[in-house]
């Protein structure tokens, strides 16, 4: 009967699929390939009403076997993808952008530019929310393009304008691009996302053009506004445009310090407690002592020998100055408990001498000023510098020594 | 850690997912997903970009056919668990009610049949003896007797019961009036459980047998590790996995990693009371942490660097639900994180003992059934993720109620698929300090801890079950982390590449590829009879219960080892090489591996763990043979012999029956004068007097269960009047010594009092008690801090009386000596309590926690052997 060639015919739509599947999970591409071509027939007698419809898993599976297959050539791959595009009409735009994804990893950047343009003029009814996304960033694709345009064409002109020669054709063109890249990169940003490239290229067009506020205003937005995600590039991006700017200490400051509040372990802490330790305000200095702290907690700090001489240098500072060693004994009050284990064990002052001598430098003068010259790894380490006779480890333990009883007012 | 200059571009929206799908077969091929500007050869007037996904990885190619055993089978037999088909109900009828999506239909009649042909005393133990002589079960009429009045002929109802058997399914079946009649009348009273109750408790039990044959989530993160050589050492490593029948040992095996690995020596081996579910290890500071986890225990054992050294227990905890997690840090030595299942999660210090993080019933982002939670470290060692199937949450054990963030949602966030659940969170602190892996059913998510909430990875893995275990070889710098993920059911096994996270941002390298798995080696083994063959295949396909996996780099020889653990307790092993990045691979490269056939060596080795399956899993004797006793070793050759000549007594027979004979009579009777029949034994009466109950019931049976009351009020009356006399007389005596007992040490005191205590009130926890995670719902911040639960979880209980105050005291023994006395007889009376030890065991070691609070100490002896609870 009908009803069972349809199960039957299922079922060995079903079977061809794992063989597929099978074949490209062992990179037998060959093999998907020639299963593919008998899978091509389900695409007759659709009836699935799946998640993923027959037409999709061929332009899916076909894609990945062209990519891979060693045969393949740009202008198999273009033939397969320019027919897949009229396979089903609401995946029009994500095999356009698929297909523009793989052109530009080929970088033939030309051909996507023109395929963006063909998928930008695209209309078929209306569109779902899906496809509204998909239309969103294919313009901002195309408007990255066109900001590399005109980046190419700024440089050509800069190159002539040392010469004195200046193109008005060139610059005409370079304007153009401005326009067309500005518009598209301006409308993606606005949504919530991760826009870190467009925002990027984006307030670089601004900042050639001299508007600045509207830059500010964008990357304000960008970092700042609670609906975007906590980007810890939106703020370093924010930071290092206010550098640009030569904007106040204190706007620096305060832009790190949210920085810090979001991401503690973010590699500029090591720029904000610099800036913070040179400040003449006592709270400032504070503060940095509490970043250097809160870095060194994180795992991906450990061995980070900047950051240790940096926290090394303002503890060493406070202990000759006897000022405010309150404020070591509470950032250590909540870490007492857990960094001698952490930092401070005679495995680590063992392998940070024979690694890094520098580091273990550093770390033995904290150890030895948070845990007393009893503690194991200052032990150890300047015992070893003192048998290797250099001279800044002997210094180092005569300066713990010396201060020892400091040093017990903190960790007692 | 340098966090990425530019990211992926990502929508990020919030709420609910609205993505609606299911499992897609081939979602996770053909995508670039997105592309950035970067990658190699910048500025040279074009820009260059890389794709999300797509990019080159590293080529690793299987080294042989199939996956090959590690370990031969052990020597007693795998009981498979339950397959669907023994609990699914099964005929045409219900087969077409469940094409129409109402799910499995669980046959419970047979199962409840079972129970009442399996455990008739227990069924119908009482009355079933009480009605014995009324039911009649054979096939003749019944006789006209006296008893016919209150006799009732069975067979036509078990008749009737056959014929419903053999109808079963059929549409037009009617139940048989006398069926009807006949359980309409007993229903009632007939079973020993009332039948609504059983019938509960049944169907609850075959409703969790079908949902742990559908996903079983207690064997999150896999009973499987590997811990891994020294660097630079020899490459001999240790397998750490669970065997035996029940596997509830654990052992720690020495493997030399050669092309095939083998193992060396025997393994360490340490007896647990209950069903290993999870292994999770972490190398701190040179030494292995190894973190075991069975439903109501968790335990953790340390494993110094040095080779060879013996593994030691460190400490157990005893849970009162069951534990869904348990993991070892990567930062600090001896702390692991612990879940149960009522939702609370702790952080437990070898050290300080266990600190309470949260507890919540509930689930963090919406509500979902599962009681299944996760939790694990991240890059601050005082910063613990938490996980449920909603989602993912880091919490500061400093203030865990104040400091926390939201690491993933199931949501629109992170672009998830409606009906996505979390199956398995893992922190990828090796490959990078804050980087995350969240594994669904669907999809596999890397996170960044620096930006929560948008993975900066995503692809769906197309796995036919959820990926349960994942095992992360970090690569050296420039080079692909590897990701392995396992399925339980299906054995599914796939290596993941990606790339990224400090200077670039994160990478999917290369396709993912799937790897062998124990069941793919069937068609390598030589050929079987059939029923060898069926149950070959069915231990080969057993679920797989863990993974494990390791790295080795020998100049440019890379290899990689992957080790997968079955229920049925086999390891199998499979070696992938690395092979150097070629341009352009040979065109027809991947058809030569399509049909390889094992090494010789792996042959053998498969032919070798055939023939130790077949010796171990032979079909006991008992089915084979009757069984049979040596006389031999019974009786003597002396108590064997007769006597040299006949007795008088057959003599004397002999010379009768042959006059007997010449007589041509006959023996009407033996008339034995000598044979005397024995005495009968005289009636026993019973011994001791009977136990409460039973006098009880037995006076109520006569009928003067007043009387029996009386006595008893009044005896009991006159007993308590005794103890308390007893007892003042004690306190009395006890305050006039306290000013002697006040110079000794207050744990002496303690001890002693404390067994004065529980002589006459209710009897207390003895401090020597572990702590048990009982009172979920109490704050342990306020209580005082946590002794050590390790030693003797069980306080020896038959010693007890022994050493109770009051027998010593009876014996003359001073107070101030009692404690001494104690603590000797208790390390004799533990002697032969403990567990025999099998040979090449380093249990035997002494383990003496590190000493908690004041309390434990004063109460453990050192002395005491550990017994490791569980």
């Amino acid at each position: 009967s009908s009803n069972e060639h349809k199960l039957n015919f299922k079922k060995s739509k079903e079977a061809c699929l794992s063989y597929i599947q099978d074949a490209l999970l062992q990179k037998q591409w060959k093999r998907a390939a020639e299963f593919l071509t008998c899978y091509v027939e389900s695409l007759e007698k659709d009836y699935s009403r799946e998640h993923i419809g027959p037409s999709e898993m061929i332009w899916r599976i076909g894609t990945e076997i062209l990519r891979h297959h060693s045969q393949n050539s740009m202008k198999e791959f273009n033939c397969f993808m320019e027919q897949m595009k009229t396979l089903g009409v609401k995946r029009y735009l994500k095999v356009c952008l698929e297909h523009v994804f793989h052109l530009l990893c080929n970088g033939q950047i030309d051909e996507a530019y023109q395929n963006l343009s063909l998928a930008e003029s695209w209309r078929f009814g209306e569109q779902t929310a899906i496809q509204d996304k998909e239309m969103k960033l294919i313009q901002a694709y195309r408007g990255l393009l066109d900001y590399y345009s005109w980046s190419k064409q700024k440089n050509i002109l800069l190159e002539h304008g040392e010469d004195g020669f200046s193109d008005l054709a060139v610059e005409q063109e370079m304007h153009g691009y401005f326009r067309k890249a500005a518009v598209n990169l301006k409308e993606i940003i606005k949504i919530p996302g991760v826009w870190d490239i467009f925002v990027k290229c984006y307030v670089d067009l601004l900042e050639f053009y001299g508007d600045h506020n509207e830059a500010h205003q964008v990357l304000n937005e960008y970092a700042y506004n609670s609906k975007f995600p906590a980007n810890p590039n939106a703020h370093v991006y924010l930071y290092q445009f206010l550098k640009r700017q030569g904007e106040s200490k204190k706007s620096l400051i305060s832009a790190l310090k949210i920085l810090h509040d979001i991401v503690p372990s973010h590699e500029l802490m090591i720029d904000f407690n610099t800036m913070l330790q040179k400040s003449k305000k006592r709270k400032k200095r504070r503060l940095g002592l509490e970043v250097i702290f809160a870095a060194l907690d994180y795992a991906g700090w450990k061995e980070n020998a900047k950051a240790w001489s940096c926290l090394a240098r303002q503890v060493k500072q406070i202990v000759i100055s006897e000022k405010h060693l309150d404020w070591i004994k509470q950032e250590w009050n909540s870490r007492k408990d857990w960094w001698p284990a952490f930092h401070f064990s005679r495995y680590l002052a063992k392998r940070n001498w024979q690694e890094n001598k520098s580091l273990s430098y550093e770390k033995a003068l904290v150890a030895g000023i948070l845990l007393g010259k009893d503690c194991k790894y200052f032990k150890y380490v300047s015992h070893q510098g003192c048998k290797a006779q250099l001279k800044r480890f002997r210094i180092l333990k005569k300066f713990v020594n010396r201060h020892n009883p400091v040093c017990l007012r903190i960790s007692g | 850690m340098e966090f990425p200059a530019a990211l992926f571009p990502s929508y990020f929206g919030a709420g609910p997912p609205r993505e609606e799908g299911g499992p897609a077969p081939v979602a996770g091929w053909g995508e670039h997903g997105q592309v950035l500007e970067g990658g190699p050869g910048r500025r040279q007037m074009q820009p260059t970009f890389v794709p999300r996904r797509g990019a080159m990885g590293e080529r690793w190619e299987a080294a042989d056919a199939a996956a090959v055993p590690v370990l031969l089978p052990s020597a007693d037999c795998w009981i498979p668990s339950p397959a669907p088909q023994d609990i699914l109900y099964r005929s045409g009828l219900c087969r077409k009610l469940r094409a129409g999506k109402s799910g499995a239909t669980l046959d419970f009649t047979k199962q409840l049949g079972h129970f009442f042909v399996d455990h008739p005393e227990d069924a119908f133990g009482s009355l079933g003896r009480l009605l014995h002589k009324n039911f009649y079960l054979g096939n003749s009429k019944l006789k006209v007797t006296v008893s016919r009045n209150s006799t009732i002929r069975m067979t036509a109802l078990v008749e009737d019961i056959n014929r419903l058997e053999a109808r079963r399914g059929c549409p037009r079946q009617h139940l048989a009036s006398r069926l009807r009649w006949f359980s309409h009348l007993c229903r009632d009273w007939l079973f020993e459980v009332p039948l609504g109750l059983l019938a509960e408790c049944l169907h609850e039990e075959l409703m969790q047998q079908w949902s742990n044959l559908l996903f079983d989530d207690s064997l999150t993160g896999g009973a499987l590790a590997w811990l891994p050589p020294e660097e630079g050492g020899t490459p001999v490593g240790r397998l750490v996995h669970p065997g035996g029948q029940a596997m509830n040992h654990l052992y720690f095996q020495d493997v030399v990693l050669e092309e095939l690995p083998h193992t060396q020596g025997s393994p360490a081996q340490f007896e647990l009371s209950g069903r290993v579910r999870q292994v999770a290890a972490s190398r701190v500071d040179g030494q292995d942490f190894v973190g075991v986890r069975s439903d109501y225990h968790c335990g953790v054992w340390k494993v110094p660097g040095k080779r060879g050294a013996a593994p030691s227990p460190l400490q157990v905890i005893r849970t009162d639900v069951p534990a869904s997690c348990l993991t070892v840090s990567p930062h600090l030595p001896g702390e692991l994180s612990v879940c149960t299942q009522s939702g609370t999660v702790y952080l437990w210090s070898v050290e300080t003992g266990l600190q309470q993080l949260r507890h919540d019933p509930q689930t963090m982002f919406f509500r979902d059934h599962s009681p299944w939670r996760w939790s694990d470290f991240t890059a601050h060692p005082r910063v613990l993720s938490c996980a449920d199937r909603t989602g993912l949450q880091c919490l500061d054990a400093r203030a865990p109620k104040k400091c926390h963030f939201d690491l993933f949602k199931v949501g629109e966030e992170a672009g998830c698929q409606q009906g996505e659940r979390v199956v398995l969170p893992m922190y990828l602190g090796k490959a990078h300090p804050s980087q995350y892996l969240v594994t669904t059913q669907f999809s596999v998510y890397v996170l960044d801890e620096r930006l929560p909430l948008v993975p900066v990875l995503k692809w769906a893995h197309m796995m036919k079950a959820p990926p349960l275990f994942a095992h992360l070889m970090p690569g050296k710098p420039g080079r692909s982390h590897k990701v392995l993920l396992g399925a339980s059911r299906t054995q599914e096994l796939l290596l993941l590449q990606y790339r990224g996270g400090s200077q670039s941002a994160c990478q999917l390298a290369g396709t993912p590829q799937k790897l062998h798995s124990i069941a793919g080696c069937l068609q390598h083994l030589p050929t079987q009879l059939p029923h060898r063959h069926h149950l070959l295949q069915q231990r080969l396909t057993a679920p797989a219960t863990g993974l494990a996996a390791t790295l080795q780099e020998d100049g440019p020889h890379k290899s990689m080892w992957i080790f997968q653990l079955s229920e049925a307790g086999d390891v199998f092993c499979q070696r992938l090489t690395h092979k150097a990045a070629q341009p352009l691979p040979p065109p027809s490269r991947d058809e030569v591996t399509t049909a390889p056939v094992p090494s010789p060596a792996a042959a053998q080795r498969y032919r070798r763990w055939l023939r130790a399956l077949s010796r171990a899993c032979r079909e006991p004797p008992r089915h084979t043979w009757r069984p049979s006793l040596s006389q031999r070793r019974l009786f003597t050759r002396r108590d064997l012999e007769g006597p040299a000549g006949p007795s008088s007594l057959q003599r004397q027979m002999r010379q009768w029956l042959r006059q007997t004979m010449e007589e041509g009579g006959r023996i009407q009777r033996w008339e034995p004068m000598a044979l005397q029949p024995p005495p009968l034994p005289q009636t026993l009466e019973l011994a001791g007097g009977l136990d409460p109950l039973s006098a009880r019931l037995t006076a109520a049976w006569a009928g003067d269960w007043e009387q029996w009351w009386e006595e008893r009020t009044s005896f009991s009356v006159a007993q308590r009047q005794r103890a308390l006399r007893e007892r003042r007389r004690r306190q009395k005596r006890a305050q006039g010594r306290r000013s002697l007992s006040a110079s000794f040490t207050s744990s002496l005191t303690y001890q002693s009092e404390l067994s004065e205590l529980s002589d006459t009130g209710p009897p207390l926890l003895s401090p020597s008690h572990p702590p048990l995670l009982s009172q979920e719902g109490s704050p342990p911040a306020g209580s005082p801090p946590v002794h050590s639960p390790t030693t003797s979880a069980a306080s020896a209980a038959p010693d007890e009386a022994l050493l109770s105050s009051q027998s010593l005291r009876c014996r003359g023994i001073p107070k101030e000596r009692r404690k001494t006395l104690r603590d000797y007889l208790s390390v004799w009376a533990e002697g032969p309590s403990e567990p025999p030890e099998p040979p090449g065991s380093q249990a035997s070691q002494l383990c003496i926690p590190s000493s908690q609070s004041q309390l434990s100490s004063a109460s453990q002896p050192c002395r005491k052997r550990p017994r490791m609870g569980f």
